[in-house]
């Protein structure tokens, strides 16, 4: 069993433009562990995707306070590569497009790093794991020869995160707002597929505004998040009400004292 | 000694080497032409490179023959090799003989087929007072190869040169590659361009390319010239009526070099396409100018362009659309685009394009940047290690011109020679 443990975490970014930091996150605590699926919810702008992009790694978020843990040693030095070898894994809400590197080329490389230089994947049991993936996510073959997410829709591109996580199989997936864009078919493709990575072995941190996509991704775990907090922590029904309620609903319940973003 | 002695001498040394060499009277009188010319001429204009400290003119005529055994290159089915002024083998299957189709050395050449070669050396394509390295490439002159393919022969298996410097030797290369291609003909030419042997030496390289009318040529390059190697690399074609020609140059030489690839569409209808590929590393110099010229109505030039830069060097791309006035309904696209992979690094993307026609159409991008970092947070969230994931993204970035390279050989072994020089220019 895995676990994922972040601490008091607090996050600034640095404004590009007048240099200023900004603080996100203040102060978040959660612990997961495999077998779980954890729900991420709140407003916009309360600091979901900061959370799922520090963990991660990425170098424009500094951690300025707290920690996060993984199996008990602490991560925020490490570069993302080497977080992702140890199985972290993120589904991005904006994947990047590479012309000229075929998704396939891509996605052999990213099975080989976490396997030792003597232990690369032979072709035959690539593609047979490839072809079983690709079944699951209702996605053609053809898909896996074109140039990594070049020109791919917003659907597909979503579904080529899902492809990616079902290759990789990491211990735990920071899911960012992967139900956006998608039609309601594509979500329950996409569903289907992290569905497919539940078991002992596998976490998920599934950030999402919608109830409607934990209907097919039944979560463990619910955190409502508000001003860089997680405010609210209980089961799926937590979910269910907040959708009758609202976030300014649960804000008022809680009295909280933030300003959502979207409030007119 | 004044200069007009130097030069008195210099012509005396030149036409003995060429009488030594038996060679015929017009070709002698062309290199004399040639070097009595040179002082007057200027050197060919790189935008925003400075060569002028280069020492591209070293004057001496010799013959010297070069072990064959330097020459270590798998045998091909159409095939020449020579290594420094040595033919090693010429391999031209009978049926293209018989078809008439000529692969053989440049002055084997001039004895054999002298009106073939004195009708298209530098005539057509370019001439010897175009610049001083023109003309000092035609005053000493001392290998090459001359392909002539008649009318209406189509050439399925490409045409393979093979071209040694010899810098175990102490003598500049100034070789002449002369392609003929006659009305309706189809042809494909890949060049090796090598070094052996450790001397500091120059090499003056030139190809011209006469496509004939209808006739469809494509030259793919490998250039691996060695880092103690300053090279001169001139090619230029020109297209008569309804003809192409493809340019694919992998310029992968790893001393200061200079390209000059230029094609003119002289004929109606006529089309170019220059693909270009450069990786500069150390603190390599390198400026490129590839230059199409629309001249005939309805002609279509396109330049890709895209190179990496590594360390301390320097790299520019010029990318040069000149349309003549009269070339009516013709098109000239163009793109440079470079990819600065450290700090030390120069570049510069420099399309620049002249047109003295109206009803035409035109367009250029050009970019110099580097490796897009979200690009790599992406790759490496995947857990690809960071030079893993550079590597990836700048084969990427030159994936637009290394797919479009039609031999599949050439492609494959640029891709190798390109994996080489990330390898080690990190």
């Amino acid at each position: 069993m895995a676990t994922l443990e972040i601490k008091d975490l607090h996050v600034e970014v640095t404004d590009e433009e007048n240099q200023t930091a900004k603080e996100i996150l203040k102060g978040v605590n959660l612990t997961m562990k495999t077998g779980e699926i954890h729900a991420i919810m709140g407003p916009n702008g309360t600091g979901k995707s900061t959370l799922s992009q520090t963990i991660m790694g990425q170098p424009s978020y500094h951690v300025t306070q707290g920690d996060i843990l993984l199996n008990g040693e602490s991560i925020v030095d490490m570069p993302v590569d080497e977080r992702a070898r140890k199985g972290l894994f993120l589904g991005m809400q904006y994947p990047a497009e590479i012309q000229g590197v075929t998704n396939a080329e891509f996605l052999r490389a990213a099975v080989n790093a976490r396997r030792a230089k003597d232990d690369q994947i032979s072709v035959m049991d690539f593609l047979k794991m490839l072809d079983k993936n690709l079944a699951i996510l209702d996605m053609s073959e053809a898909m896996t020869e074109r140039y990594l997410n070049e020109g791919f829709s917003g659907g597909e591109k979503k579904r080529n995160e899902i492809l990616q996580l079902l290759m990789i199989q990491p211990s735990f997936a920071l899911l960012d707002e992967i139900d956006s864009g998608l039609d309601i078919d594509a979500l329950k493709v996409v569903s289907k597929g992290v569905n497919a990575m539940r078991g002992d072995n596998f976490g998920s941190m599934i950030i999402t505004h919608y109830q409607r996509l934990l209907n097919y991704i039944v979560p463990d775990v619910v955190h409502i998040m508000m001003g860089g907090r997680i405010v609210k922590t209980g089961d799926a029904s937590l979910a269910k009400r907040l959708e009758k309620e609202g976030y300014a609903g649960l804000r008022d319940d809680l009295d909280i004292d933030v300003a959502l973003v979207d409030e007119n | 000694m004044d200069t007009m002695q130097t030069q008195t001498q210099a012509a005396t040394a030149v036409q003995a080497a060429a009488q030594q060499h038996n060679e015929p009277s017009w070709l002698i009188n062309k290199r004399l032409a040639a070097l009595d010319q040179m002082a007057d001429l200027p050197m060919p204009l790189v935008q925003r490179f400075n060569y002028r400290d280069w020492e591209l003119m070293p004057g001496n005529l010799q013959w010297a023959d070069s072990k064959r055994d330097l020459a270590q290159v798998a045998d091909g089915p159409v095939q020449i090799v020579q290594v420094g002024q040595t033919t090693v083998r010429v391999n031209l299957p009978e049926k293209l003989q018989e078809q008439g189709v000529v692969l053989t050395d440049f002055f084997t050449a001039v004895k054999d087929y002298p009106d073939l070669v004195q009708e298209a050396f530098m005539t057509k394509a370019m001439k010897s007072n175009e610049n001083r390295l023109a003309s000092y490439h035609t005053a000493y002159l001392n290998a090459g190869v001359f392909l002539y393919v008649p009318n209406n022969v189509v050439i399925s298996e490409p045409i393979d040169i093979q071209l040694i410097q010899d810098n175990t030797l102490d003598q500049p290369l100034n070789s002449h590659v002369l392609v003929v291609a006659g009305r309706n003909t189809e042809v494909s030419v890949s060049q090796h361009l090598t070094t052996v042997g450790e001397n500091a030496n120059l090499a003056n390289c030139l190809m011209e390319v006469i496509a004939d009318e209808n006739s469809h040529v494509t030259v793919a390059t490998l250039d691996e010239l060695g880092r103690k190697t300053m090279a001169y690399v001139e090619r230029r074609a020109y297209a008569a009526d309804n003809a192409s020609v493809n340019w694919a140059v992998g310029f992968m030489n790893e001393g200061n070099t200079i390209g000059n690839f230029d094609t003119e569409l002289n004929g109606v209808g006529s089309r170019a396409d220059a693909k270009v590929i450069a990786i500069t590393d150390h603190d390599q110099r390198m400026g490129v100018n590839t230059k199409i010229t629309n001249r005939g109505k309805h002609t279509n030039g396109n330049i890709l362009q895209r190179g990496v830069i590594l360390e301390d060097s320097e790299l520019v791309y010029n990318g040069i659309g000149d349309i003549i006035h009269g070339a009516a309904g013709s098109e000239a696209e163009q793109e440079n685009r470079l990819l600065m992979m450290s700090s030390n690094a120069h570049g510069n993307a420099n399309p620049i394009l002249l047109i003295d026609e109206n009803d035409v159409m035109a367009g250029h991008a050009a970019s110099v940047g580097q490796v897009d970092e979200q690009q790599l947070y992406y790759l490496m969230s995947r857990g690809i290690r960071r030079e893993t994931a550079e590597r990836l993204v700048i084969r990427g970035f030159l994936g637009a011109v290394l797919s479009a390279i039609p031999a599949k050989a050439v492609r494959s072994q640029l891709v190798d020679i390109i994996e080489r020089k990330l390898e080690n220019g990190r």
